[in-house]
């Protein structure tokens, strides 16, 4: 080890830092040390999406499913609302349950899904917006007459946002930021398949800009707001 | 050596003793993290508190089976840039403070006795060369080149990509080299 670089850095390695004794502060609360559960992220993972889509499912029967969905096709309601279910279900995956071993969230992987999904169903109800008879088409004209969408599908967000974040309140030193768009976004896409069942409006601007907007919305709003509930044990 | 997870699982259950066995097992290594990021002993152990009160107030997290200590870690590096930012500074630094960690090391630390003794004037030539870095490349340096973590550990830890890391890591060690005045990688003999 000739390198001075290596040789000083040994010798600060070396250097020992012998830990002071617990503060006051710490005594305190050890002395009313009250037992905790764990965290169980697979049971959490299955309770949030269990209960959202029970939530979704009463909304919609609540709201009635889309009076053209007989005229539509078969392939593309289907194969949409998978891509919707799925993009619920996995950043809800990425952002409750860790690697084997570990405590950290996927929080890269969280993001770059937060991200696809944002542009993904933006673009794709921009490109892919098949109608039939009963469909309405309200254009430029009528866009801002569809906003009624975007709340409802930021209403139904609520459920897996919320409880994604109480389920994290203290996992997330860091990055938690990304952990909470990806909840939003996954709630997001859970009101785009609530939509995707109710609503008739197809046309592009609607189905694309509303529809998908609801997952950037949703994703934007989580980052903001679901960090001031599980970042909490970490506030001083 | 006890083994943190299952410390951290009698702790979560409510064992006090073994939430004073876990501090006893990481506070040193936790506490070591903080010095050389925050060059300031009194500063670090004010930190080190902090981190434990967190800590704490989070176990309900912790996952049964999981590795305790990077989380430990990354909650004390989020209470480092927390205190960072809120003496608005670049760095925790306390003004014509001679570094604690450099000014203690000219001894050995009674469990220590056995190994090789520290040189303090090397020690403190890399505090002074580390307190120089910014506060990104001279956590990676201190997380991979002295508390021995990979870079994929030191990227968990930072909350950032093992990429970024390691280019984080490079630029610090360099940065140290010219410091240091030793002679840059590939460079003739």
């Amino acid at each position: 080890m000739s390198d001075p670089v290596d040789r000083a850095l040994d010798a600060l390695a070396k250097a020992p830092t012998p830990a002071p004794a617990l503060g006051n502060a710490l005594e305190a609360e050890l002395a009313a040390l009250a037992p905790a559960s764990p965290r169980r992220p697979a049971r959490q993972l299955a309770i949030a999406l269990a209960a959202s889509l029970v939530y979704a499912g009463c909304l919609l029967a609540v709201l009635t499913i889309r009076r053209d969905l007989g005229e539509l096709p078969r392939g593309w309601l289907v194969g949409v609302g998978a891509a919707w279910l799925g993009g619920f279900a996995l950043p809800l995956y990425l952002a409750l349950v860790p690697k084997r071993g570990s405590m950290t969230p996927r929080w890269q992987a969280a993001a770059a899904l937060a991200i696809v999904l944002s542009l993904a169903f933006v673009v794709l109800g921009w490109n892919v917006h098949p109608s039939g008879p009963s469909s309405l088409y309200y254009g430029w004209e009528r866009f801002s007459h569809g906003q009624g969408c975007l709340w409802l599908g930021l209403a139904t967000a609520l459920v897996p946002v919320a409880l994604g974040s109480i389920f994290l309140r203290g996992a997330l030193p860091i990055r938690s930021r990304w952990i909470a768009a990806a909840l939003g976004a996954g709630g997001g896409c859970l009101g785009g398949l609530l939509l995707h069942m109710h609503c008739r409006i197809t046309d592009r601007m609607h189905v694309g800009l509303i529809h998908g907007g609801v997952v950037v919305v949703a994703a934007v709003l989580a980052a903001i707001i679901v960090p001031r509930t599980t970042d909490r044990p970490f506030a001083d | 050596m006890a083994d943190p997870r299952a410390l951290m699982a009698q702790y979560q259950a409510g064992d006090a003793a073994a939430f004073r066995e876990l501090y006893a097992l990481a506070a040193p290594r936790l506490l070591g993290y903080l010095s050389k990021l925050s060059r300031s002993r009194a500063v670090a152990d004010d930190l080190l508190q902090q981190t434990f009160l967190k800590i704490h107030r989070a176990r309900a997290a912790y996952v049964a089976g999981a590795d305790p200590l990077p989380w430990f870690y990354a909650i004390a590096h989020r209470t480092f840039l927390d205190e960072a930012r809120r003496v608005q500074r670049g760095i925790v630094k306390t003004t014509d403070e001679v570094p604690e960690v450099a000014a203690g090391i000219d001894g050995q630390a009674d469990d220590r006795r056995d190994e090789p003794r520290v040189d303090p004037e090397l020690a403190r030539a890399a505090i002074d060369a580390l307190a120089e870095l910014p506060v990104s490349q001279r956590e990676a340096v201190v997380l991979t080149k002295l508390e021995g973590k990979s870079v994929a550990e030191a990227a968990e830890i930072a909350g950032t990509t093992v990429g970024a890391m390691k280019v984080r890591a490079h630029r610090g060690y360099e940065a140290l080299r010219r410091l240091l005045g030793g002679k840059p990688k590939g460079a003739a003999a």
